[in-house]
C-alpha cells in the first residue's frame, strides 16, 4: 500500500469533488485581508489588496508570506545514501547546517541519516521521482515520506525580519552565524521547527501543521510593533538565482 | 509636552532658588517643559529631569518611608542603588524617581505611608514600637496570644512591603518584548571604561552590545566634568557598530544568557564574552541619624548638580574618606553651596584640602560626622575626632545637607554571579576582584583600575582575542597596555576605610537603610549566636532589600568583623544571586506563549458552535450543543468525530515488524498487510502507558496510532529504543500532517457509498482491514476499526484537505441523518464498549492484567519484549484489583473518583469512568475493585459525596458485548 494518503497530489478532482488544499492559517490570513488564488491545487494568499504597500513593507520593515504549501519531503537513509543524493542532485557535499538550493528545491540535510527537502510546489513531483529513483536504485534501505502537511512553513522577509524572529526564537540568526543558505532546526515560539535562511533577510520557517494558527499569531505580535504585516506570495521576489554554497554552520 | 516660550537658562515657576544656571554636561532641554503630578500636586520639571531631580528642585525632600519604622527618607545615591526614592508611577510600584524620567501627565505617588506621606501612622513605630520588632522579631512577637494572630497578620500584612498591586488584572497588566540578542560582546556599563571595551571589539570586527543604567552612557564621567571624554567615545562606539541600549538594566548571569531589562523590553542577550565595567558603588557612613533626610553621598549631590542643574542644598556639611569627597565639597563651593565644615577621616588630608581652605572653607582632618538632627530634614551635624583618645571637641554645625562618603567598592555582583571571585584587599579596606573566568573581563573601576580608557581598552581587545579576531598589532597592543595596568596597580594609594560605626548618639545608626536595619540590631544577632555574615543576613534581612547590598554589605562586614575579633577576610561576603535589581515579576514572565495545537478541520468546529475544552495541548470539541443528541445519532444513524489528534507514526523499513514486536506484548510482525491490531504500551515493569492500533501497510511500513495525549511520549519512547537498537528502522512522525475523521453509525455504508468507489461491503472490507482510496476525491487510508462500538470507518488525509473531507461528508451524510459529535459524546460512546482510557481508567500502576486484557499480552511470543519480565511475572499472579463496569439502577452518575467500599465501609476501590447512557437509560461506569468482586452481578458501593450507591459489576460491554454490530 503506498503512502498516497500524505499526498496532497493524490487528491483528483471530478464533477462531484474538487478538492481544494488549505493551509491552517488561511482563516487568518483572510481575516488580514488576504486574496486567495488556487495555484497547483492549494488556496494560496497571493496578496493583500496593495502589491505597492506590500513592497514597502519587505523593503521597508519585513512581510510574512504564508508558504506552506511548499512541497516537502524527508528522506532517511543512511548517511552514504543521503550524501550520494545530494551531490548528484544539488552538486554540493552534504553538510550539516547548510542547505543548497538546486532542481527549485532545497537540499537541507538536518541530522546525518535525515535530509528535508523544501521545493516550489510545482517541483514536488519530479523531486519525489528523482528521490524514489536514487532510493530505489540503492541497496541500502531508506525511507521517503511526503511531509508536505506535516510543516506549515512562513516566509519572513525583509530587514526587520531578524528583529520578529529575536521576538520568539533564540535562534542566533545574525548575518554572519546563518547566512544565506543555512539551515538551522531549534525551537520557534517554543514549537520544534526549523529555519532556513534563503536570502539575505529571507527566511523560510517551518513548524508542526497544527500549531500554525498559533505561529502566526506569534508572528504577527513579533511583527506588529515592528511595522512589518503580512504579504502575500507575489510579493516575495522568486529565488532564481542559485544561492551562494555557505559553510556557516 | 508642553512647549513654553522660555529662553535656556530661564527659570521655571517652580521653587525659586533651586534650580541652578545651565550646567555643562546637564541633561536639561530647558526650552521644553514637563508636568506630572506627585500625590495629586502639579510639578514641572525641564525634559531630561527625572521624577527626583524635578521634585527636588520644587522643595520636596522626603522622597519615601522606610520599610520598617516608616522614617522619612529622602534622596541618598541618585543613581537607582538604594531604596530610598521609590514611588509608584501612573500605579506601578518599584519606580525609582532617580532614574525615572519624567513624562507628561505622568502620576506619581509615595509608597509606604498612610494616610500621606507627611504624615505617616505607622511613625509610631518608630517612636514607641522599637522594642516591638527586634531583629528576627517574626520568631519572638506577635506570636501570642495565638488567638490574636489573625489580628497581628492583618496589621503586619498592611505594614510590609513597598506599594500595593492594582487589584484589577487590567489595571496591572502591561506588555514585556522579549527579545533575543545573540553578540560576540556584551559589555556591561557605559562609562568610559565599558565605552572604551566596547568601541575597542567592536573595532576588531566583534558584532558588541552595550548596556547601561542611566538614560545616556557617560557613568562617573558625566558628573565629575567629563562629560567632554564619554561624549566622543560613544560616537566612537556608535560608529564602530556598537549597538547601545541605554536605560537598560543587566539583572544577572544564568549560564551566559544576561537579561536585560529596558523598560518594556527583556533582552536576552546570549554573548561570546562579558565585559563588567559595571564601576563602583559609593559607600554612606554608619552615624546616628544617617538615614535623615538631606544626607546623602557625594555622588549624589554631584549628579544633582552636573546633570540636573539642581541645588541640593544651602548650607552643607561634608564626611570623607577619600578625596572624592574633598572634590565634592569643591563642587557644591563652585555651585554657591556654603560649606561649614568638611570632617576627613584621614589623619592626613593632601592638597585638595589645602585648597579647600584657601576658599575658606574650614576641613578637620581625622574628623568624622557622628550625627545628624532634625525634624523632618537634617538642620545640624556634629563632628568629632575619629580617635577616641583624641581629646574630645565635638563641634555641632547649623545645615541642610550633609554631604558623607565613605569610599567606593567596585560593584562585583554580575561578576560574581559569572564565576569570578572576590578577595578583601586590607590596602584597598574593601573586597576586590579576584580570579576571572576565561569569557569574563573587568575593565574601569570595578577592576580597580584608575586609567579607565586603557583599562576598557584591554578588557575590549581581550575579549574580540579571544573570539580570534584582531591581529599581531592588536595583540601587541594589548599587551603594552597590560604591563602598564600592572604597573599603575603597583602605584595604587592605600585607601582609608571608615570604622564599622563613626559614632553613636541619640539617634538610630542604619547599616542597612533597605530594611531598617540598625547597629544595634547586628550586634544583637551576633549575642544571639548568628555570628556568620549569611546567617546575619537570614536574621535580620540586611542585604536582602531593594539595594542588594550595595550599600550595606560592606558596613555588616565590618561591624560584625569588629564584634567578633575576626578579620573581614574571614567574615567573607554574601553570595551573589540574581537579580542583581529588584526587577517587576511581570517583566521576567515576559508575553504568553501557550502553544495550542489545532485540528486542520478546527475552523469547521467553531463555524459549528462547538464548545470547544483543552484536551492536552490540543484545542477539541467537546460537544456540538447535544451530548445526548449527538450520542443517539452515532446509534440511529451516523456520526462524524474529529480524531485528527490521534499520534500518527510511519515506522517503516525491513525490520519494523521486529521492532514493533519488542515493543509492543502482543505479536504484530505477523500482521498482514491491509490488517490492523489494537496494541498497548507497557513500561519495562509492564504498566500500560499508551495503546492504539497498528496497520500494516506493506511489507515493511506500519501506520501506528497512539493515543492523543500520549502522541508526544510514544514517540520519544520509540526514538529512545530505535537509537539504542540496531535495527533498519525509520521513524517519521505524521501526527499533524493528517487530518482523521470517525465516520460511524448504522448508515454509514450508505454514506461512504457517495463519497468513494471502494466496496465497503462487509465481505469487502472487514473489521479490522486498512485501505487506500480516494474519499471525496482525496486520497485517504481508511482503516475498519471501532472505538465507538458502531460499525465504523477512520479515515486519514492529508491535514491540508480534511476541512474538505469533512464538508464531504456532512454533506453526503445529510440525508441520513448525520451528526457531528464532540469529545463528551465519545467518551459515552466508548464506555458503552468499556474501551478504556488510558490515564483516566489506568493510572501509573495498572498491568493488562489488571485491567482486564490479559488477551493482549502474548507469553508464547519467542522474542524479548518491553515489559517481558515483569509481565510474566504478573501473569501467574492474581491481581488485587480489577477493572470492572458497573451499572446503576437509577440515579446520577457518580463522580468521577468516586470511593468504592465494602460492607464495613472501608475504601477498596475508585470509580474510573460514569456517564448516563442514553441509549441503555442507565448509569454505566467503570471502577477499581478488589478482584474478588469481578464477577458479572456482584454488588458494590460506591460513596460519593453524600451520595451512597449500590451498583452491580458488569466484566463484559455493556453495548453489544458480542461485538456483532462493530462487525456487521
Ligand atoms: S536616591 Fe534613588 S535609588 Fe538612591
Amino acid at each position: 500500500m503506498s503512502l498516497g494518503f500524505l499526498d496532497v497530489e493524490a487528491a483528483v478532482k471530478s464533477e462531484r469533488f474538487s478538492p481544494v488544499a488549505r493551509s491552517p492559517m488561511e482563516r487568518l490570513a483572510r481575516a488580514a485581508g488576504g486574496q486567495f488564488e488556487i495555484r497547483d491545487g492549494w488556496a494560496v494568499a497571493v496578496s493583500y489588496g496593495s502589491a505597492e504597500r506590500e513592497a514597502e513593507t519587505v523593503t521597508r520593515a519585513a512581510g510574512w508570506a504564508d508558504t506552506s504549501h511548499l512541497g516537502k519531503l524527508e528522506l532517511q537513509a543512511e548517511p552514504e545514501l543521503l550524501e550520494a543524493i545530494v551531490a548528484s542532485n544539488a552538486s554540493a557535499p552534504f553538510e550539516l547546517g547548510c542547505a543548497h538550493r538546486a532542481a527549485g528545491a532545497w537540499w537541507c540535510p538536518l541530522a546525518p541519516s535525515r535530509l528535508l527537502v523544501v521545493c516550489d510546489p510545482g517541483r514536488l513531483a519530479p523531486v519525489r521521482g528523482l528521490l524514489e529513483q536514487a532510493v530505489g536504485a540503492s541497496d541500502v534501505p531508506g525511507s521517503l515520506v511526503d511531509v508536505t502537511t506535516v510543516l506549515a512553513a512562513l516566509t519572513i522577509v525583509g530587514p526587520a525580519a531578524r528583529e520578529m524572529f529575536a521576538r520568539f526564537c533564540a535562534i542566533d540568526l545574525r548575518a554572519g552565524a546563518t547566512p544565506p543558505g543555512a539551515v538551522r532546526p531549534g525551537s520557534v515560539a517554543r514549537q520544534p521547527g526549523v529555519v532556513l535562511c534563503e536570502g539575505e533577510d529571507r527566511f523560510t520557517m517551518l513548524f508542526g501543521w497544527a500549531v500554525a494558527e498559533y505561529v502566526w499569531r506569534q508572528v504577527d505580535e513579533a511583527g506588529r510593533h515592528l511595522g512589518a504585516g503580512p504579504v502575500g506570495v507575489d510579493a516575495l521576489r522568486p529565488l532564481a538565482a542559485p544561492v551562494e554554497v555557505s559553510s556557516g554552520a | 509636552m508642553t512647549r513654553l516660550p522660555v529662553k535656556p537658562g530661564e527659570r521655571l515657576p517652580v521653587k525659586p532658588g533651586e534650580r541652578l544656571p545651565a550646567q555643562p554636561g546637564e541633561r536639561l532641554a530647558r526650552d521644553r517643559v514637563v508636568g506630572f503630578t506627585f500625590d495629586g500636586r502639579s510639578v514641572q520639571g525641564y525634559e531630561g529631569d527625572t521624577v527626583a531631580s524635578a521634585l527636588y528642585a520644587s522643595g520636596q525632600r522626603t522622597f519615601s518611608r522606610s520599610f520598617k519604622y516608616h522614617r522619612r527618607r529622602g534622596l541618598l545615591c541618585c543613581a537607582g542603588q538604594c531604596p530610598n526614592c521609590i514611588v509608584a508611577v501612573d500605579g506601578a510600584p518599584g519606580a525609582r524617581a532617580c532614574t525615572e524620567p519624567i513624562r507628561e501627565g505622568m502620576r506619581v505617588e509615595h509608597l509606604n505611608a498612610s494616610p500621606t506621606l507627611e504624615f505617616d501612622a505607622m511613625r509610631a513605630v518608630d517612636v514607641v514600637g522599637s522594642s516591638l520588632t527586634p531583629p528576627g522579631f517574626y520568631y519572638k512577637t506577635f506570636i501570642r496570644p495565638r488567638k490574636l494572630w489573625p489580628v497581628y497578620e492583618k496589621v503586619l500584612r498592611h505594614a510590609a512591603g513597598l506599594g500595593r498591586v492594582a487589584r484589577r488584572h487590567t489595571d496591572r497588566a502591561w506588555r514585556t518584548e522579549y527579545r533575543r540578542r545573540h553578540a560576540d560582546v556584551l559589555v556591561v556599563g557605559g562609562g568610559v571604561s565599558g565605552l572604551r571595551a566596547a568601541a575597542s571589539a567592536a573595532e576588531l570586527g566583534a558584532d558588541v552590545v552595550l548596556v547601561d543604567e542611566g538614560p545616556q552612557p557617560g557613568g562617573a564621567a558625566a558628573q565629575d566634568g567629563r562629560h567632554l571624554t564619554a561624549g566622543p567615545l560613544e560616537e566612537q562606539a556608535i560608529a564602530a557598530g556598537v549597538e547601545i541600549l541605554t536605560g537598560a538594566t543587566a539583572l544577572g548571569y544564568f549560564d551566559g544568557i544576561v537579561p536585560v531589562w529596558q523598560g518594556r523590553t527583556l533582552h536576552q542577550v546570549r554573548a561570546q564574552q562579558h565585559v563588567f565595567a559595571t564601576g563602583t558603588i559609593e559607600q554612606p557612613l554608619v552615624f546616628s541619624g544617617n538615614d535623615m533626610p538631606g544626607v546623602m553621598l557625594s555622588g549624589c549631590a554631584r549628579r544633582l548638580a552636573a546633570l540636573y542643574a539642581v541645588k541640593p542644598g544651602h548650607r552643607a556639611v561634608v564626611a570623607t574618606t577619600s578625596d572624592r569627597g574633598l572634590e565634592a565639597a569643591m563642587s557644591l563651593h563652585e555651585i554657591g553651596v556654603e560649606v561649614a565644615a568638611v570632617a576627613d577621616l584621614r589623619q592626613q588630608s593632601g592638597v585638595a584640602a589645602e585648597t579647600l581652605r584657601k576658599l575658606g572653607i574650614e576641613v578637620l582632618p581625622g574628623h568624622a560626622v557622628v550625627e545628624a538632627q532634625g525634624r523632618k530634614a537634617v538642620q545640624k551635624a556634629t563632628l568629632a575626632p575619629v580617635d577616641a583618645r583624641a581629646p574630645s571637641s565635638e563641634r555641632a554645625f547649623d545645615c541642610d545637607l550633609v554631604v558623607i562618603s565613605g569610599g567606593f567598592v567596585p560593584c562585583t555582583s554580575l561578576l560574581c554571579q559569572a564565576g569570578a571571585k572576590t578577595r578583601y584587599d586590607p590596602e584597598r579596606g574593601h573586597f576586590v576582584l579576584g580570579e576571572l573566568p576565561a569569557h569574563v573581563h573587568a575593565a574601569g573601576e570595578v577592576a580597580g583600575a584608575e586609567d579607565a580608557e586603557s583599562s576598557g581598552k584591554l578588557a575590549g581587545l581581550e575579549a574580540a582575542h579571544l573570539i580570534g579576531m584582531g591581529d599581531l598589532s592588536s595583540r601587541q597592543e594589548a599587551d603594552e597596555l597590560r604591563a602598564r595596568m600592572a604597573e599603575l596597580a603597583e602605584r595604587l594609594a592605600s585607601v582609608l576605610a571608615p570604622p564599622a560605626v563613626c559614632g553613636e548618639r541619640s539617634g538610630k545608626c542604619f547599616v542597612c537603610h533597605c530594611e531598617d536595619v540598625t547597629a544595634k540590631d547586628i550586634r544583637q544577632s551576633i549575642a544571639e549566636g548568628y555570628d556568620s555574615i549569611e546567617l546575619c543576613k537570614r536574621y535580620t534581612t540586611i542585604t536582602m532589600g531593594p539595594c542588594q547590598g550595595r550599600m550595606c554589605e560592606l558596613q555588616a562586614v565590618r561591624l560584625m568583623a569588629q564584634e567578633i575579633g575576626r578579620n573581614l577576610s574571614d567574615v567573607g561576603t554574601t553570595t551573589a544571586r540574581p537579580p542583581a535589581t529588584p526587577v517587576p515579576m511581570g517583566v521576567l514572565a515576559g508575553p504568553p506563549f501557550e502553544p495550542a495545537k489545532r485540528s486542520a478541520i478546527h475552523g469547521r468546529h467553531r463555524e459549528l458552535r462547538a464548545n470547544v475544552m483543552w484536551a492536552g495541548d490540543w484545542r477539541r470539541p467537546y460537544d456540538y450543543g447535544d451530548p445526548e443528541g449527538e450520542v443517539m445519532a452515532v446509534h440511529r444513524a451516523a456520526g462524524l468525530i474529529d480524531v485528527s489528534t490521534l499520534g500518527k507514526l510511519l515506522v517503516r523499513g525491513p525490520d519494523a515488524g521486529e521492532f514493533l514486536d519488542r515493543l509492543y506484548p502482543n505479536r504484530l510482525s505477523n500482521l498482514k498487510p491491509g490488517r490492523i491490531r489494537y496494541g498497548v504500551i507497557n513500561t519495562d515493569a509492564g504498566r500500560i502507558v499508551d495503546d492504539g492500533t497498528i496497520c500494516r501497510l506493506d511489507e515493511e511500513t506500519f501506520y501506528v496510532t497512539t493515543t492523543s495525549s500520549g502522541a508526544g511520549a510514544v514517540e520519544e519512547w520509540f526514538s529512545w529504543w530505535l537509537t539504542d537498537w540496531d535495527l533498519r528502522v525509520y521513524m517519521t512522525d505524521v501526527t499533524q500532517g493528517l487530518a482523521a475523521v470517525n465516520l460511524a453509525g448504522p448508515r454509514v455504508r450508505e454514506i461512504m457509498a457517495e463519497v468513494t468507489d471502494l466496496d465497503c461491503s462487509n465481505e469487502a472490507f472487514a473489521y479490522l482491514d486498512g485501505k487506500r482510496a480516494l474519499v471525496a476525491g482525496v486520497g485517504c487510508l481508511i482503516l475498519r476499526i471501532g472505538f465507538v462500538g458502531e460499525l465504523g470507518y477512520e479515515i486519514h488525509c492529508p491535514a491540508a484537505h480534511g476541512e474538505h473531507l469533512w464538508d464531504a461528508l456532512l454533506e453526503a451524510g445529510a440525508p441520513f441523518g448525520i451528526r457531528p459529535f464532540g469529545l463528551e459524546p465519545q467518551r459515552v460512546l466508548r464506555l458503552q464498549k468499556m474501551h478504556i482510557l488510558v490515564g483516566q481508567d489506568t493510572d501509573s500502576e495498572s498491568t493488562p492484567f489488571a485491567a482486564a486484557m490479559p488477551w493482549i499480552v502474548k507469553l508464547d511470543k519467542e522474542e524479548d519484549f518491553i515489559g517481558r519480565w515483569a509481565l510474566e511475572r504478573y501473569s501467574s499472579d492474581t491481581p488485587a484489583t480489577t477493572l470492572v463496569g458497573f451499572t446503576l439502577a437509577d440515579g446520577q452518575a457518580p463522580t468521577e473518583g468516586a470511593v468504592v467500599l465494602d460492607g464495613a465501609h472501608a475504601p477498596i476501590g475508585q470509580v474510573t469512568s460514569s456517564r448516563f447512557s442514553p441509549v441503555l437509560g442507565r448509569v454505566i461506569g467503570m471502577a477499581w475493585v478488589p478482584a474478588g468482586l469481578a464477577s458479572d452481578g456482584e454488588r458494590v458501593t460506591i460513596a460519593d459525596q453524600d451520595r451512597t450507591l449500590r451498583a452491580e459489576v458488569r466484566t463484559k460491554p455493556f453495548y453489544d458485548p458480542e461485538g456483532e454490530v462493530l462487525r456487521s
